[in-house]
């Protein structure tokens, strides 16, 4: 029977527009999830795949042990593709020239993400390969220029030789680093074994290439993890690089966005069931005067709020997934080579978030409209449905569960929960001393201010709960807005227009002024010039420093004679390894040369963490990077040794440093006291900035100077720029998403109190209040909401932004002064502007339409 | 055989109500709404309570009719111990038993008139009653408008339909709080009449809640409340004959 009368009034309801409101806020709840977590998704692996290209696959193994062919079966059989990669430094030969290179020997396959581009010959209507095939090398143009040689001449590598069969046009995984590295030489992996370089305890590095579907990836981690040893490690791709930083930034960013999001849609989902009871305590008075107990009363508006869940969530789910095909579609569209991958995630996290939101934040105060007395019917009045405890406790549970369901990130939640949760009690604080300061305000204003301010007044507690919401909808959007903002512009700043794209190592002392003049002809700036000396850090504190790769090839050979000795196979033998290398307390070296400087002042982009930096007047002092001397155990004091051309010499650590690595400029592991270095022959490095239209300048200058090198950084930079823009406009869309949730709570909450509004401009009007001074009073009552909800949403979301830039996204400091005008202004633009659509058709109603819709 | 004939001799009684009191904390004092009430209404008898603004006429009423609970004393309904029902027995009570019309007519806005009309027989579970709400609702002359909503009546019709709707259970027993209360002197009068007419068709008990004089005298007893007492008014000879 309670069925029966529960579905004729569910659909009544629906039909008079009753539970809009409700399905509504459920519909966004579900809706900002979904597509919140789906474009969040598309984005991550838009930017994953992005940075897939770095690395040329979608996960690489790194070893230094040979290839284990076992590995590769198993991502067979998982479906992988795969690609072999090994790397080392050799001499090649070209008559009588000789140079140092870096070569890399790749399999067919590879890239398996990202494009490689070769080149047949050096002109420029070159037909372009894709991948390499045996017997052939492609060099990079500078070794070409290095060697005296062209495409199709032949060179020598180890014991074989090789005829030159282009130039390597674009590497997807080149170095983004730019100095120090060796030209590249790349190669096929299965003719290395006849050059005969690879020798016991050669310098190797093997990488594993895989991709494919990222379920398939992690289960080969799992599945290879008992064949590894201490010389395999996963590579991710690098978070100290400029690519990886803005990626981590990024994430973050679309993490907290995606939580903010859940928070106003939560905040919609609350008002929305708190208005429904308001508005259905007198039928649930009546229905239950008629007879109907309290237990049928609950089971009826359960019911209608388990059909309005369905419903909402349905619609939510349906509209959020094709918000994120949308987003999917764009992606596709601007990238291209997107690969889009359909998740189950956004779909159940929005089902459940929908049944969260009608569960935790409705159930409490269905709990209550049932249990509305019956007695109601003689007082003629409903009770003021106030937020109380266990509403507070469902609900803060719901938003604490959404968050971190949404982030998986059970700290984040509860820190972004607490936050929150402070932020309402202070605004709570500050809302009812405003409101009690308005009183004495409103003494000398005109009737419609006065009016206007009596009615915050009156309704201390439900504005000071609207000025909650809205004061958090406005704060939400500003941190959003601002630190999308400072996102971009920190990015920016990394890359400036006119930063350096072109590098010119290997000047000499002469050469110098003749360089400063070309670039001045040609209108350019030359940057600083850095004196370079490559030199190899032997002891410190006199302790000699172990080689990382001879110290790994010491024990290989000691685990593969213990191995042999037991007759284990190629598992035993890694096992071993692995026991072995465990044993490690030697300090260890870098092995590699640094290239080292000397000047006499601190680098711009160089910070001094410890210690200081030597003056004029210091000997023989060496400031340190500080993360190379956190390798390196370094303390403040010790002593250095050095060999730079066999010459040893010592220096003592007086400073370390924080270099910024993103900044594209030239930066050094050990900066050394000019007394040190005078007397070894050094070369210079400079930096400048070569607009598009000038390249031709740089073949005058291969041609006038052939001993200096070139390096072009434009593709990197150009690599830089594209995630960039890729981020921001990510940014842009869930800045206007969450700005889109905040404005429908700010729907929700004005809608909440239409009814209330309704009786009293029927009593004004009755009193003979023109339309003139109730449209006054109306909007002079949203401008001073708006005004206060704007200013605590700008002093909040000041301190929030310091903290955020501070310590989640390692920004500087800085005020925003834009933010103290837009904050209060958009506040009370917005409030006013909602408020006014919302209530304009209320103010234009004739008094008697008025009055009988407010009995009614 | 000889007892049982007295008792069908004896009037039925629908309402009693022994030694009623009811008292509310104020934060700082005990505020006594109703005073030892003792109270005995017969089947069929048309009673009106009469009193001024805050005298206790509504409590007393709400108690009565199982709405609310006094502080001490005993209430018997329908011959059912109302004083020791729980909520849920009182409401199923209700539902059998009594009928409501309210000041404010209390229409279900989202129901229309004829759902609103058959909604108390639905809850009884009584078979028909579609055909009985479209019966009650051509008695009070709303035939055409079963299909509209409240907000689509005047205040008059608003109130017919409550008044179609209090008797389609026909209950033993019908509480109404100042049913002309809100309607203009003639839209009122003929509420009253509708009211009265349909009670005496079905012979209900009615119990009537008001400030107007001249509608309780068209009950046959008159009770007054002052200050929570309850007492008696003595009909006046002219309308005893």
């Amino acid at each position: 029977m309670w069925l029966n009368i529960a579905a004729r009034l569910f659909w009544r309801e629906l039909r008079r527009g009753e539970l809009w409101v409700i399905a509504f806020a459920l519909c966004l709840a579900v809706f900002t999830v979904v597509s919140l977590t789906g474009i969040t998704e598309s984005v991550r692996s838009a930017l994953s795949q992005r940075s897939s290209n770095f690395i040329a696959a979608d996960k690489i193994l790194r070893s230094s042990l040979p290839f284990n062919e076992e590995i590769f079966r198993t991502a067979d059989t998982l479906g992988l593709t795969t690609a072999k990669q090994m790397q080392f430094s050799t001499m090649v030969f070209a008559g009588d020239l000789m140079q140092l290179v870096s070569v890399k020997a790749v399999s067919e396959s590879y890239p398996l993400r990202g494009n490689l581009l070769l080149k047949t010959s050096e002109q420029p209507d070159a037909t372009l390969l894709k991948s390499i095939s045996a017997q052939q090398v492609f060099l990079e143009p500078r070794l070409l220029q290095l060697l005296n040689i062209r495409v199709g001449d032949t060179l020598e590598l180890g014991v074989s030789r090789f005829v030159v069969a282009g130039i390597i046009a674009e590497e997807p995984d080149a170095p983004l680093s730019v100095f120090g590295n060796a030209p590249r030489l790349l190669m096929h992996v299965d003719d290395v074994a006849a050059t005969q370089i690879v020798q016991p305890g050669s310098r190797i590095g093997y990488r594993y290439q895989f991709a494919g579907d990222s379920a398939a990836l992690k289960t080969l981690e799992l599945q290879v993890k008992p064949m590894l040893t201490v010389h395999d490690r996963w590579q991710s791709l690098d978070r100290e690089s400029a690519v990886g930083s803005a990626l981590d930034r990024a994430e973050k960013f679309l993490l907290l966005a995606g939580l903010l999001g859940i928070v106003l849609a939560a905040c919609a989902a609350a008002v929305a069931a708190s208005q429904y009871s308001q508005r259905h305590q007198m039928a649930v008075a009546v229905i239950k005067a008629l007879g109907v107990t309290t237990a049928m009363a609950r089971r009826i508006y359960a019911s209608h709020l388990a059909m309005v869940s369905v419903f909402s969530i349905g619609i939510g789910l349906l509209l959020g997934q094709l918000a994120s095909s949308g987003a999917q579609w764009f992606i596709e569209v601007w990238l291209g080579d997107y690969r889009p991958e359909f998740s189950v995630r956004p779909l159940w996290l929005g089902a459940l978030t929908g049944l969260i939101c009608a569960t935790l934040f409705s159930a409490r105060p269905i709990w209550r409209l049932a249990a509305v007395p019956a007695l109601n019917v003689l007082r003629q009045r409903g009770q003021s449905f106030q937020l109380d405890i266990w509403q507070l406790v469902t609900g803060g549970l719901a938003i604490w569960l959404l968050m971190w369901l949404f982030s998986g990130d059970w700290w984040l939640s509860s820190w972004l929960f607490l936050l929150c949760l402070a932020f309402a009690a202070l605004l709570l604080g500050m809302a009812a001393v405003l409101v009690r300061v308005a009183k004495p305000m409103a003494a000398g204003q005109s009737s419609a201010l006065k009016l206007a301010l009596a009615n915050l007044r009156r309704r201390l507690w439900p504005n000071s709960f609207q000025l909650i919401t809205f004061s958090l909808a406005l704060f939400l959007t500003l941190i959003l807005y601002f630190l999308r903002a400072e996102l971009i512009s920190q990015w920016q700043q990394q890359v400036p227009a006119g930063a350096p794209n072109q590098f010119l190592v290997n000047i000499t002392e002469t050469e110098k002024p003749q360089i400063i003049g070309l670039l001045q002809q040609n209108q350019l700036k030359a940057g600083d010039f850095y004196p370079m000396v490559s030199g190899r850090v032997l002891t410190v504190n006199n302790e000699t420093l172990a080689d990382p790769e001879s110290q790994n090839d010491a024990e290989r050979q000691k685990g593969e004679q213990q191995a042999d000795a037991a007759g284990g196979g190629e598992s035993a033998k890694r096992n071993m390894e692995q026991t072995t290398a465990d044993n490690r307390v030697k300090r260890e070296g870098i092995g590699r040369e640094l290239n080292l400087t000397w000047l006499t002042t601190l680098p711009a982009n160089n910070d001094i963490v410890a210690g200081a930096w030597f003056g004029t007047a210091d000997k023989a002092q060496v400031s340190v990077e500080e993360k190379l001397a956190e390798r390196l155990a370094l303390q403040l004091g010790d002593k250095i040794g050095f060999s730079v051309g066999g010459q040893p010499f010592t220096a003592t650590v007086s400073s370390f440093r924080k270099v910024d690595w993103n900044s594209l400029q030239p930066n050094f592991f050990m900066i050394l006291s000019p007394d040190l270095m005078q007397n070894f022959p050094a070369t210079y490095l400079t930096a400048f900035y070569l607009p598009k239209q000038q390249t031709a300048l740089l073949n005058e200058m291969a041609r006038s100077f052939p001993t200096i090198s070139v390096l072009s950084v434009d593709n990197i930079l150009k690599q830089i720029n594209d995630i960039i823009a890729q981020v921001s406009l990510a940014l842009t869309v869930i800045l206007v998403l969450v700005f889109a949730a905040a404005v429908l709570v700010l729907v929700a909450q004005v809608q909440a109190t239409l009814e209330q509004r309704e009786q009293e401009l029927a009593i004004l009007r009755t009193l003979g209040a023109k339309t003139v001074f109730l449209r006054q009073a109306v909007l002079a009552e949203f401008a001073a909401l708006g005004l206060m909800a704007g200013v605590f949403a700008t002093v909040l979301a000041e301190v929030l932004l310091a903290v955020l830039q501070m310590r989640l996204f390692q920004l500087p400091f800085s005020l925003h002064f834009n933010l103290w005008w837009i904050g209060p202004g958009l506040g009370m633009v917005l409030i006013c502007g909602l408020g006014w659509l919302l209530l304009r058709h209320l103010l234009l109603l004739p008094t008697p339409v008025l009055l009988r819709r407010a009995l009614s | 055989m000889v007892k049982k004939t007295l008792m069908s001799l004896l009037p039925k009684i629908d309402i009693q109500a022994k030694a009623l009191s009811k008292e509310v904390q104020l934060p700082d004092a005990r505020l006594t709404i109703l005073q030892q009430v003792n109270l005995t209404i017969n089947s069929g008898e048309t009673v009106a309570v009469v009193g001024a603004s805050g005298s206790g006429k509504s409590t007393l009423l709400g108690i009565l009719a199982g709405l609310d609970t006094a502080s001490s004393g005993e209430v018997y309904l329908a011959g059912q111990p109302l004083h020791q029902l729980d909520d849920d027995a009182r409401a199923q009570l209700r539902a059998r038993e009594v009928g409501f019309v309210f000041q404010s007519f209390l229409l279900l806005p989202s129901l229309t008139a004829l759902e609103n009309v058959t909604l108390p027989a639905e809850l009884a579970g009584i078979k028909d009653a579609t055909a009985r709400g479209r019966k009650l609702l051509a008695d009070v002359g709303l035939t055409a408008r079963a299909d509209f909503y409240p907000s689509q009546l005047s205040g008059g019709e608003q109130q017919r339909v409550a008044i179609a709707r209090a008797f389609i259970t026909e209950p033993a027993i019908l509480f109404a709080d100042e049913p002309s209360a809100n309607l203009d002197a003639a839209t009122g009068a003929k509420i009253e009449d509708l009211l009265f007419a349909l009670n005496e068709q079905q012979g209900t008990t009615l119990v009537l809640v008001t400030h107007n004089p001249q509608l309780a005298k068209r009950c046959q007893r008159q009770l007054n409340m002052h200050a929570g007492e309850l007492s008696e008014q003595q009909p006046e000879v002219s309308d005893v004959a």
